[in-house]
């Protein structure tokens, strides 16, 4: 199989920092990718650079074989790329039904939409994701009145309305109890299925139950590429981000 | 939760108990002076509508709706003028009198009625469509969007009184007789010309209902609420904004042609900024979140102003702008909170589906 995802020599400078320097990775269909590094090093930018949010200064983004560069980020999201956000983005003054509901975009046409009031298949995906999402006593409730862990639940199951191919999910767990955790990791493991994931994460304990593939990243190159076993020896991933970490914990 | 004000049936039961209360009024009103100024009324509402759409579902502020309405005014005021042109007299008299000899070729489409009803509302929807799509494919928002709209109502505003001999200038234009359709006159004072007006204001406000309650609806207010993060759930923003900008647009543009089938008048006084702010008051003071209530605010403030500013003068205009600042402060959504908290009251008090509800929720937060 050949990469769902694929970027070459990508690079971003703003002003005159150079964030992403020379990036390349491939991500396989099927599977769940983490990316993983020190803050800083250029994770939540790669995102942007996928999704259209910002534009590459050079380099070349493949999506399912076609060129995506630049791109703005409705095309891309109809291509087929979801993304959840570092800081959990949902629509504060809406209701968590409408948020899921504005999340199914089967139909993203606006003169189309004017004559739409049931689209077709909501019912049915909208009361799997809700029910996944563990939300379906809350849907009447403003999402600008969840709790942390439940904000996030609710922006994973809007990722999961679009039906992407590809997710990407900017640190998903963060602020999620254990229990929570184990349910997400479940929930990606069953999403392998049908989707691919990039998964970008600090909980190394996290990454080493879901990854198929660990990317480091450091200062905006790529540092390192592998399953877990073998990141996890590598010594110069150790000197930049696993020895940080241990010293962290 | 249970609020009945939320409910989507008793809505619609409201919207046609209103416009059954409005459409019965040329039975009891006599007078026709007073039904004249009535049916200008549902103007303000349907300005009102316009307003509440894009700003209260659109979350899009635009200080220059007088630029649609006006140049509505405009067009519907050229058809009628022309309607009293002949071949042998084929020049307005204001051009006479500013030696022009040939009719300017932007008035050519408003000889014939069609024609010109078709350009009074096409030209104002086209500006929308073309400035809208310019602004926010740029990604111009909020507050600047708005300035912009200031901005663009001034430009108008100076273009049409500076250019006297295609405009009319200052003084306007002035129609001799009222409009024809056919060999049908449809005298301002009648109450046909209320029902036109009625109508058109029905229909206009059940479409823009319905539109709240589609997808599209749906997805204008997820873009009001964080346009960025709509982006990446495949929407084409701009397109949105475009679309309810110029459909507000629209409406205004109708209200714009009807103004000018009552008054038998236009002038730029239809583009003044203070017009295009007391619109935006009338959504604000009646909640512009509720295209009905928007409607109601527009009632009142210009009722208010017809009939105590008569007698207060300038009292009035420190009553309203204390008002305005009032409601503001505490009502965010105008006058449409208020409805919203009593029905609120009366829905957790009545012993029904919706006050069980209620009280289960109670009780689990009470567990
Ligand atoms: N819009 C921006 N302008 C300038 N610098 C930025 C911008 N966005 C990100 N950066 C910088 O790029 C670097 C990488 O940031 P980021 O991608 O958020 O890292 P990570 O997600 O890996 O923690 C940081 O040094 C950050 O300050
Ligand atoms: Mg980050």
């Amino acid at each position: 199989m050949s990469g769902l995802l694929e970027i070459q020599h990508l690079s971003k400078s703003f002003d005159t920092v150079q964030v992403i320097n020379d990036f390349s990775m491939e991500v396989t269909e099927g599977t769940i990718c983490c990316l993983v590094g020190p803050n800083g090093a250029g994770k939540t930018t790669t995102i942007d650079l996928i999704t259209g949010r910002v534009k590459p200064t050079s380099g070349k983004i493949l999506f399912a074989g076609n060129d995506i560069t630049g791109q703005d980020e409705h095309v891309t999201a109809r291509a087929g790329i979801g993304r959840k956000f570092q800081v959990p983005a949902v629509l504060r003054d809406m209701t968590v039904r409408q948020n899921l509901e504005v999340a199914y975009s089967r139909q993203t046409n606006p003169f189309t939409n004017l004559f739409t009031f049931h689209p077709s298949g909501l019912k049915q995906k909208f009361d799997e994701i809700a029910t996944l999402a563990g939300l379906t006593h809350r849907l009447e409730e403003f999402a600008g009145n969840l709790s942390h862990g439940e904000t996030q639940w609710l922006e994973i199951g809007m990722v999961l309305m679009q039906e992407p191919r590809l997710l990407l999910m900017d640190e998903p767990i963060a602020g999620m109890t254990e229990a929570e955790i184990e349910k997400t990791t479940s929930i990606f493991k069953d999403l392998r299925k049908s989707a691919t994931l990039v998964v970008v994460e600090h909980d190394m304990g996290f990454v080493r139950e879901i990854a198929d593939v660990v990317t480091v990243m450091h200062m905006g190159s790529l540092l390192a590429q592998g399953d877990i076993a073998a990141i996890e020896a590598d010594a110069r991933v150790r000197d930049v981000y696993l020895g940080e970490e241990e010293e962290a914990a | 939760m249970g609020n009945i004000y939320h409910d989507k049936k008793l809505q619609w039961l409201a919207y046609a108990v209103f416009f059954a209360a409005i459409g019965i009024v040329p039975l009891f009103v006599g007078d026709a002076f007073l039904l004249n100024q009535l049916a200008t009324y549902g103007i303000y509402a349907m300005l009102a509508l316009s307003i509440s759409l894009c700003w209260g579902f659109g979350g899009i502020l635009n200080l220059g709706q007088g630029i649609s309405f006006g140049l509505g005014a405009y067009g519907m005021a050229m058809t009628m003028q022309m309607q009293t042109q002949t071949d042998s007299n084929p020049i307005p008299p204001f051009m006479l009198n500013n030696s022009l000899e040939h009719l300017p070729w932007f008035w050519e489409p408003f000889s014939s009625t069609a024609g010109g009803l078709i350009f009074a509302v096409a030209v104002p929807t086209f500006f929308c469509a073309v400035f809208g799509s310019i602004m926010f494919r740029a990604r111009v928002s909020g507050v600047f969007f708005t300035i912009m709209t200031l901005a663009m109502l001034s430009a108008f505003y100076t273009i049409i009184l500076d250019q006297q001999a295609y405009t009319g200038g200052a003084n306007g234009l002035t129609p001799p007789a009222s409009l024809q359709i056919g060999s049908f006159e449809i005298d301002p004072y009648s109450a046909t010309a209320y029902w036109i007006v009625f109508a058109l204001l029905c229909v206009a406000t059940v479409l823009a209902k319905l539109l709240t309650q589609s997808s599209f609806g749906l997805v204008t207010q997820a873009i009001r609420d964080d346009a960025e993060r709509v982006r990446f759930l495949g929407y084409n923003v701009a397109g949105y904004e475009t679309a309810i900008y110029t459909i507000s647009g629209m409406i205004a543009a109708i209200a714009g042609c009807c103004w000018v089938m009552l008054v038998q008048y236009v002038s730029p006084a239809q583009l003044d900024v203070s017009l295009s702010l007391s619109m935006v008051i009338w959504a604000a003071i009646g909640g512009r979140n509720s295209l009905l209530w928007a409607m109601i605010g527009a009632f009142l403030i210009q009722g208010g102003q017809s009939y105590l500013g008569d007698q207060f003068l300038s009292t009035w205009l420190l009553l309203l702008g204390g008002f305005f600042i009032v409601v503001v402060r505490f009502l965010p959504n105008g006058l449409a909170s208020l409805a919203e908290a009593g029905l609120g009251w009366l829905s957790a008090r009545l012993p029904s589906k919706s006050g069980r509800a209620i009280e289960s929720v109670t009780a689990e937060e009470g567990a």
